[in-house]
């Protein structure tokens, strides 16, 4: 028996997790170079993927929905997710109220709507606790293209969050993205990125990185879209030291 | 054990057809993903509402826990709403992938249960129980269903004990190992059954290209 013939034996066993600890490490070494295996396993996992469905679909519990929502978009740190504009609240009620009375399916659109809104609202409601709790508030001008913007932190010194606005934005240059970061001990933190929607301005809430060590200020820059991971590669626009 | 009763007759009277409902499935499927990609957080609320019934019965099976099975389901569409691209999921779809995770996710905990109790799930002989709560009797409308229906009759036609091989590695999280230890037989029969339920099971759902939306 050749030695690749354990691995092709053994792909259905990887692919569905149920070899045993050291076969698993043996195996996931050999993918690294052995390219028909890698197919293979993807090919398997593809065929595979529905074998799940075959049990029943589970009622969720009430307000699961709303929890993984508010999950997601919480830690994901979605800038964008904060974001809350009284006009537009009252007008997506008014379309909630009206869309009631328009069949199902706009019913179930609005619904969604109204979570999304929910989730907002208490995000904003958690955004507000913060700055009223601020002890430090700390800002500083931005300029990016022909705009003059700024930075502002908000920060809470008993939660160690911080809410963070940055205003008076031009949308970034294409194939860029504007980038918040801590300034730790260690080095730079990537923190969230920025949504700038037409108003220029955007508002979010962080809790400190869990890496980098203390936390001596924070930095918006311009970086190149997919530079997802690693230190600052673009134009530092602001930085703040605490 | 997987199912209701009723499941099996729907397969029989309403056979899933890819090639009839593919090109809805797959457009719907397209923008639901570039909304997602565009952070469109309504499009995040649709996906949440399309496959948390069928996340969540996998991983409270698995888990037998239900609690746990949430925060698995919650942290599964977590690790989708950050990482999600037009390419994530591949030809197979988002559904897939959204499974793959959620399973790997509970298996990751239920060996970290086990490695930290250092005891066997006792639960995991009891051939027959009903892990999941059943859906309400609409269940038939709920989207997914055939895809469902489909599945579970090829599950329901392997043998029984390549069902029960199955059972215990693919939902109850065992190794092959600790699956001969449970059923006191040879790790070398275990491999055997499993590997000709899986051929089989590859067979059957080749087919099942598109998830309902």
């Amino acid at each position: 028996m050749k030695a690749h013939d354990w691995f092709v034996e053994h792909r259905v066993e990887y692919a569905t997790r149920i070899l045993d600890g050291d076969d698993i490490a043996t195996f996931e070494a050999h993918l690294v170079n052995c390219e028909d295996c890698r197919r293979e396993v993807s090919r398997i996992e593809t065929e595979l993927a529905w074998l799940p469905m075959s049990l029943p679909p589970a009622a969720p519990r009430p307000g699961l929905r709303r929890h993984i929502i508010q999950y997601v978009l919480d830690d994901a740190r979605v800038p964008g997710s904060r974001w809350l504009l009284p006009a537009a609240i009252a007008a997506s009620v008014l379309l909630a109220f009206a869309g009631w009375t328009a069949g199902r399916q706009q019913a179930q659109s609005l619904e969604r709507e109204v979570t999304v809104l929910q989730v907002r609202t208490e995000a904003l409601e958690d955004t507000l606790s913060v700055m009223r709790r601020a002890g430090r508030i700390l800002q500083t001008s931005v300029e990016a293209g022909d705009r003059r913007g700024g930075l502002v932190i908000f920060a809470d010194e008993t939660t160690h969050r911080w809410s963070v606005v940055v205003h008076g934005l031009p949308p970034a240059p294409a194939g860029s993205g504007y980038q918040f970061w801590f300034i730790c001990a260690d080095g730079m933190v990537r923190g969230s990125a920025i949504l700038v929607p037409g108003a220029g301005s955007t508002m979010f809430t962080t809790g400190m990185p869990e890496t980098g060590g203390a936390v001596l200020g924070a930095a918006l820059t311009v970086e190149p879209l997919g530079a997802a991971t690693g230190p600052p590669r673009g134009r530092q626009l602001a930085h703040l030291m605490l | 054990m997987l199912k209701p009763e009723s499941s099996g007759s729907r397969a029989r009277a309403e056979p899933f057809e890819p090639g009839r409902r593919g090109g809805l499935a797959a457009e719907r499927e397209a923008s639901l993903r570039q909304r997602l990609v565009a952070r469109d957080e309504q499009a995040l609320v649709e996906l949440v509402d399309l496959a948390t019934p069928w996340l969540l019965s996998v991983v409270q099976a698995m888990l037998q826990d239900r609690d746990e099975a949430e925060e698995v389901v919650m942290h599964t569409f977590r690790i989708v709403w950050e990482n999600v691209t037009l390419e994530t999921g591949g030809n197979a779809g988002l559904m897939p992938y959204l499974l793959r995770v959620a399973r790997h996710r509970a298996i990751d905990r239920l060996r970290s249960r086990r490695r930290n109790e250092r005891k066997q799930m006792a639960v995991a002989l009891e051939w027959g129980r009903q892990s999941a709560p059943p859906v309400e009797p609409d269940e038939a409308g709920h989207p997914g269903w055939q895809v469902h229906a489909q599945v579970h009759a090829a599950f329901e036609a392997l043998p029984a004990e390549q069902r029960m091989a199955v059972q215990l590695a693919y939902f109850e999280g065992l190794t092959q190992s600790e699956i001969a230890a449970q059923l006191g037989i040879p790790l070398g029969t275990v491999k055997t059954r499993l590997r000709l339920a899986f051929d089989r099971l590859r067979t059957a759902l080749a087919g099942l290209k598109d998830w309902v939306l």
